[in-house]
């Protein structure tokens, strides 16, 4: 914004009503760019599974507002956008692109590619649009990236520090060829061109809104928006009891070392209107690709963060002014130059895991039990029929449970919290038309959630017959050595894990990183997703409720009798004497 | 002389519109019956005969057409009155229903529950039989676990039969023999087979809209059992037809064929009407708003048609079936105003409903509403609203909304009231972006056509807040959904699977394909007794760039497909993405892929003549009826401003703004902007006058 915009900004007379419009009006482009990228992309991992995020910034890179399918890409596009604001100020001309993934230039995960769109109104530039979605594929090493042999960045990816990919409406030809050169398929750049077109939709509706009100009104009320998110923010953290808090939980197994695991430890200070996150005493950086960039794990933090406060706060820069985020360079969670850090986004669930713990006890009203850890995996490979390569990331299969609330019961099928239910399943019939494989099966998991007074949710699972050849599996999470925990007296969540049953007779049971070449055709894929925590002693859920959940196959008559204290005949009705017995026992 | 007649059953009113054949139109709102709708209906009809001056009997023996919007569906999925429904499908994808693809709306809020499905998962069943992809048997279909499932069913009194199979949009034949054996061993059930309902590719919008059509099959089908009785027991010798989601209308039987079709059709007469109250504007497109007392719809005119989409929700649930493109968002008169916790003034999207209403019902309400602004604001008068059924308590309005908006904002009463006039308005105004810009439309080149009881009283700042040039309201806004549904015709959308490629098309084949569903329609509105010359069959494909997930619904013209030609059809469908989605691949060459066919099938029906008003004499004074102070909001002030009554007003009035026009069941606000002139037909024009604000 120039000085003489500023200058009139600070004339304008904030009308609190229009704040309140033009709030509304950001939101309403960041989903238009959103529907736009759903509808337009290749990679079923943003079609599908809708693994991106679209976001409006100011001419500074201030976030304006963002429409955030999965949080974990999205809270690093400001800082991005700042960052390119900078290195190319007096370079920024209307119909330029950049695209950006570099880690160590504040992005959060390879795969993930953003594009950025600067917005004029004249010749002058007012804000800027973004897109940045999980790529199906970035070169390196290995086939849709996870490389868990990795021990440096150029092993994992190419590297795209902030580039200019469209100068005035033109095509950059040579460098757009250099990029696409290094990556495998060819759906990446149709995907990428989506992501411009995403930005294009928001750069067309920003100057609009923009148009109506004028530069300096719109100016004035962005302030006065910023202005509403902090204090929203800022009421949130006075009503927690001042003080330090600490919590810690581990990541298991680095992809090199077996046994390997890695403490993540957070201190937690809450001071009038003011959080501190301070990650002091994390275990330092692994030799693998298990590792955190500032970006990845920030964004971790507030998104945790922010499942603990009202949900209704706008999504902007003011949001974020009373959180502050301390991760000492050389940790597990922020990862000094070059390092691996592929598997970065995922130690958000840690991350998460360590918050919780650390706010349990202080605002238990707010805070649920854990949720089930993410274990995922992508398969690769050519679809012989179509004789095509093809990428799939196995969303349907890792959704696991949510940890149950103090007032209700985990949320079924959501998936890892960071996503928290914004990423979807792959359709069953259009996962059939976009790999060669055929799912078997897809069903909630009995006695998966954590028993409680409210139970975790449930988790899934997931079998399906691998088809084509050349089939490449390549696994990255966690969960199978700690389930999701339980809080005041509820009961903790089920394991993950994933098996391979070779058509020969033979099982490979993958590491939870892990690379598995050359899968015959035929093997049978199976996957289970564990459930979240439960919250409460099981014995004080309603007995109907048990009962009909035994009756719906979610809970077993076993687990109803021994975890719930509710005793069921064969025909499945309450045995009342029994469950009184069984219920009363406990005093 | 004889009529056609336009019923609309909703939640809180029974709108009717009659018309008759020496040119007259009769309006009528009465109280809905919720328990049994079709009671609230028949006494609508027996109020009607008396307007007219009939002897009952005989009025309803001069009817040819009743033409008639139900929302028993809706309402049975809201309230989860819908029947006792089972499922059967394929072993291991049984909770594809209950998961709704793993989505949480809410991402940030831990106690968002999900929505409970509408079969329980002890009744969906799991059937051994697979089909692949392209529709080839890999697994026999195993006919016991179907008898087995229908011991079950029995036992549980389950009513209503939903069967949906992997991939059976590529194959029906598993389905077929399943729901076969289901309506032998269930004669009293009703059951719906996916692939009778919506034979294309997506398992879960599939299972979805199945089971939906499943669970308000018996609801409807005792409707209009019902109904049909009732209407011949009065001596009703005329068609009954249904008003479906589609915009279309269909005889009784065939609306049975496909419940779940009248899903949403609430509002869906509106685009009809109003295509017809502006023919005479610019080529056939408007926006059409419709306010009531809880809800705002937003809905789309292109050509003189509704726009239409292929998928929606009801209840966060799937149904993807063709429906009318339609916004719905919780703004009436009843919405609520409140100030959250950053200190921002927001309205709605709860609503005080009939009870206790706005403050100014003075029926113990204490919430300020939209409604209390306008009292404050000037634009109601309190001794004549609704009719003057209801005096308004102006002090209540003041009060609720002093204490709850002025005080904590700092605001006069005055601001306080402008402002959540504002606001409501700024949301309606996203609502219509919503069904426009989202979809590469520029509203401002489209006339807004108001109806509803509030939306006369909003019309001017939304159309300002949209930059919109001219607004109608017509004679009829009121029960403008009642007269659209006289306008419609009957209509039936046929879909199939196809996935090709444009350039490696095999256009015997499709042409063949072609052929089979015009068949299809043919039949269906020749079973409707459409003469072939009313019949009009329209394809369309969508289509999406090689490798997109996601299709773009382009239209085709049948003598292209005939010839083998595309270019015309490629063309549209680059221009449609680049409007909705920011850029095309025309210049690439990239491919493009046909993934469904569709073909809409019209039966046109003779339309009434709407009436016309006589021509202007004498001096507008005549409709003078006196002055109040309303605010004006372009002035941010308040000022004496002139009161029209619509009764005397006659065609090429014009009135400056500021001004109100008051109708015996809204108000028409005209602010300084705007000046309205009274078109032929009798709808009041606002325009934009030529200097516009700064």
């Amino acid at each position: 914004m120039s000085e003489s915009t500023k200058a009139a900004a600070s004339d304008v007379k904030v009308d609190p009503v229009l704040v309140a419009i033009i709030g509304r009006a950001l939101k309403a482009i960041t989903e238009e760019m959103s529907v736009s990228m759903e509808r337009t992309t290749r990679s079923p991992i943003l079609c599908e599974a809708r693994d991106y995020v679209t976001g409006l910034y100011d001419a500074e890179g201030r976030m304006l507002e963002q429409t955030e399918n999965l949080p974990i890409l999205s809270f690093s596009l400001a800082p991005v956008c700042k960052h390119i604001a900078q290195k190319f100020k007096g370079n920024i001309f209307p119909g330029d692109v950049f695209f950006h993934n570099d880690v160590f230039s504040l992005g959060n995960q390879n795969n993930d590619v953003a594009a950025f769109k600067p917005i004029f109104v004249g010749d002058q530039l007012v804000a800027w649009s973004a897109t940045k979605g999980h790529q199906a594929d970035i070169g390196g090493n290995v086939r849709g990236g996870y490389n868990p042999d990795a021990t440096e960045i150029w092993q994992e990816a190419l590297r795209i520090p902030a580039v200019k990919v469209v100068e005035r409406g033109a095509v950059r030809k040579d460098v757009w060829d250099l990029i696409f050169a290094n990556i495998r398929l060819d759906i990446v750049e149709a995907d990428m061109q989506a992501e411009i077109g995403s930005c294009t939709v928001g750069e067309r509706r920003l100057q609009a809104l923009i148009g109506k009100y004028g530069l300096e009104v719109f100016e004035a009320h962005k302030l006065a928006l910023f202005d509403a998110a902090k204090k929203l923010m800022q009421a949130e953290i006075r009503a927690i009891p001042k003080g330090s808090y600490m919590g810690e939980a581990w990541a298991y197994y680095d992809g090199k070392n077996v046994g390997s695991k890695y403490k993540i430890k957070v201190t937690i200070t809450v001071d009038d209107e003011h959080i501190r996150f301070d990650y002091t005493g994390t275990d330092k950086q692994t030799n693998a690709f298990v590792n955190g960039t500032y970006t990845s794990s920030a964004s971790a933090t507030v998104l945790t963060f922010l499942q603990m406060v009202n949900p209704d706060i706008p999504h902007n820069e003011g949001m974020l002014e009373p959180i502050d985020i301390v991760i000492p360079e050389g940790t597990i969670l922020n990862a000094a130059f070059p390092a691996a850090t592929t598997y970065g986004n995922h130690l958000c669930p840690n991350n998460a895991d360590a918050i919780i713990r650390a706010l349990a006890p202080v605002i238990p009203e707010r805070v649920g039990a854990g949720w089930n850890q993410l274990l995922c995996s992508l398969s690769t490979g050519t679809d012989t029929t179509k004789a095509e390569p093809y990428v799939d990331i196995m969303f349907m299969g890792l959704k696991g449970g949510s940890g149950a609330m103090p007032t209700c019961d985990g949320y079924d099928h959501i998936g890892m919290i960071d996503a928290s239910g914004g990423v979807l399943d792959q359709d069953y019939e259009m996962f059939e038309q976009q790999t060669p494989h055929l799912l078997l099966e897809h069903e909630l998991l009995c006695d998966s959630a954590g028993a409680g007074k409210y139970r975790g949710g449930l988790g899934v699972r997931t079998r399906y017959r691998v088809g084509g050849t050349g089939t490449q599996l390549v696994t990255f999470g966690d969960g199978d050595v700690e389930p999701a925990f339980g809080l005041q007296g509820g009961r903790e969540g089920t394991l993950n894990k994933i098996e391979l049953h070779r058509p020969d007779g033979s099982t490979v049971v993958p590491r939870t990183k892990d690379i598995v070449k050359d899968v015959p055709a035929g093997t049978e894929y199976l996957q289970i997703a564990g459930g979240g925590g439960g919250w409460g002693d099981p014995r004080e859920r309603p007995a109907a409720k048990v009962c009909d959940e035994v009756r719906n196959g979610v809970i077993s008559r076993g687990a109803a009798l021994e975890l719930y204290g509710v005793a069921l005949d064969e025909r499945l009705e309450i045995d009342e004497d029994a469950t009184a017995r069984l219920r009363g026992k406990r005093s | 002389m004889a009529f056609k007649l336009g019923i609309d059953v909703g939640g809180t009113f029974t709108d009717l519109f009659l018309w008759s054949s020496d040119g007259r139109i009769e309006t009528h709102k009465t109280l809905s019956t919720p328990a049994d709708p079709s009671i609230g209906l028949v006494d609508g009809l027996r109020a009607l005969a008396e307007r007219v001056g009939m002897e009952h009997g005989a009025f309803l023996r001069s009817i040819s057409a009743i033409v008639h919007g139900t929302t028993v569906t809706t309402n049975a999925t809201l309230t989860r009155n819908g029947a006792t429904t089972g499922l059967f499908t394929t072993e291991g994808v049984r909770d594809a229903l209950e998961m709704r693809r793993g989505i949480r709306e809410a991402q940030y809020d831990n106690r968002y529950q999900n929505v409970t499905p509408l079969v329980p998962r002890a009744l969906r069943l799991p059937v051994k039989g697979r089909l692949d992809r392209d529709g080839t048997e890999l697994t026999a279909l195993d006919l016991d676990d179907v008898r087995r499932g229908v011991e079950t069913m029995k036992q549980a009194g389950v009513g209503a039969v939903a069967v949906c199979f992997m991939n059976s949009f590529a194959n029906p034949a598993h389905e077929r023999a399943a729901a076969e054996l289901v309506r032998a061993a269930m004669p009293d059930a009703y059951v719906s087979a996916s692939t009778e309902v919506l034979p294309t590719v997506r398992f879960y919008n599939r299972v979805s809209t199945t089971v939906m059509n499943a669970y308000v099959g018996p609801i409807l089908k005792g409707y209009l059992d019902r109904l049909t009785k009732r209407l011949a027991e009065v001596g009703f010798g005329g068609v009954l037809l249904i008003m479906q989601s589609s915009g279309g209308v269909a005889l009784p039987t065939v609306t049975m064929g496909r419940p779940a079709a009248t899903l949403l059709s609430g509002p869906a007469g509106a685009p009809a009407a109003a295509a017809a109250y502006t023919k005479d504007i610019g080529n056939g497109d408007c926006v059409v708003v419709d306010m009531g007392g809880t809800s705002f719809d937003a809905s789309l005119v292109r050509g003189g048609e509704a726009a239409m989409r292929n998928e929606g929700d009801i209840e966060r649930l799937r149904i993807a079936l063709p429906m009318l493109e339609i916004t719905t968002i919780g703004a009436g008169g009843g919405s609520i105003a409140w100030i959250d916790e950053g200190g921002l003034l927001r309205m709605g999207p709860q609503s005080a409903g009939a009870m206790p209403g706005p403050a100014c019902y003075g029926r113990g309400g204490e919430k300020p509403c939209v409604t209390d602004a306008n009292v404050v604001l000037g634009y109601l008068d309190p001794h004549n609203f609704a009719g003057g059924r209801l005096t308004l308590d102006v002090e209540a309005a003041k009060r609720a909304i002093t204490e709850r908006v002025a005080k904590p904002l700092g605001l006069s009463l005055q601001q306080a009231a402008a402002g959540m006039y504002r606001v409501v308005n700024a949301n309606m105004a996203h609502g219509v972006r919503e069904v426009t810009v989202r979809r590469g439309i520029d509203p401002r080149e489209l006339p807004l056509v108001v109806a509803g009881g509030a939306g006369p009283l909003h019309a001017c700042m939304i159309a300002e807040e949209l930059e919109i040039e001219n607004i109608v309201v017509p004679p009829t806004a009121s029960v403008l959904c009642a007269t659209g549904m006289v306008l419609s015709d009957l209509r039936h959308d046929f879909a199939r699977s196809y996935m090709r490629r444009l350039s490696r098309l095999d256009f015997k084949e499709l042409n063949a394909l072609l052929a089979e569903l015009e068949a299809e329609a043919e039949a269906q509105l020749h079973a409707e007794g459409v003469a072939p010359t009313q019949r009009r069959l329209e394809p369309a494909f969508d289509l999406r760039y090689l490798k997109q997930y996601h299709e773009v619904t382009v239209p085709v013209a049948r003598a292209d497909i005939a010839k083998g030609e595309l270019s015309a059809t490629t063309s549209a469908f680059h221009a449609e993405h680049n409007r909705l989605y920011g850029y095309d691949l025309g210049k690439e060459g990239t491919d493009i892929e046909l993934i469904t066919v569709r073909l809409k099938a019209v039966g046109t029906t003779d339309k009434p003549v709407l009436p016309r008003v006589p021509p202007a004499e004498g001096e507008i004074k005549r409709a003078l009826s006196g002055a109040r102070r309303a605010f004006v909001p372009e002035d941010n002030d308040f000022e004496l401003t002139p009161i029209y009554q619509a009764s005397m007003l006659m065609a090429g009035d014009h009135i400056p703004g500021p001004a109100l026009i008051e109708r015996v069941d809204t108000t028409i606000v005209v602010t300084r902007s705007f000046s309205a002139t009274i078109d032929a037909l009798g709808s009041a024009r606002l325009t934009r006058n030529l200097t516009r604000k700064v």
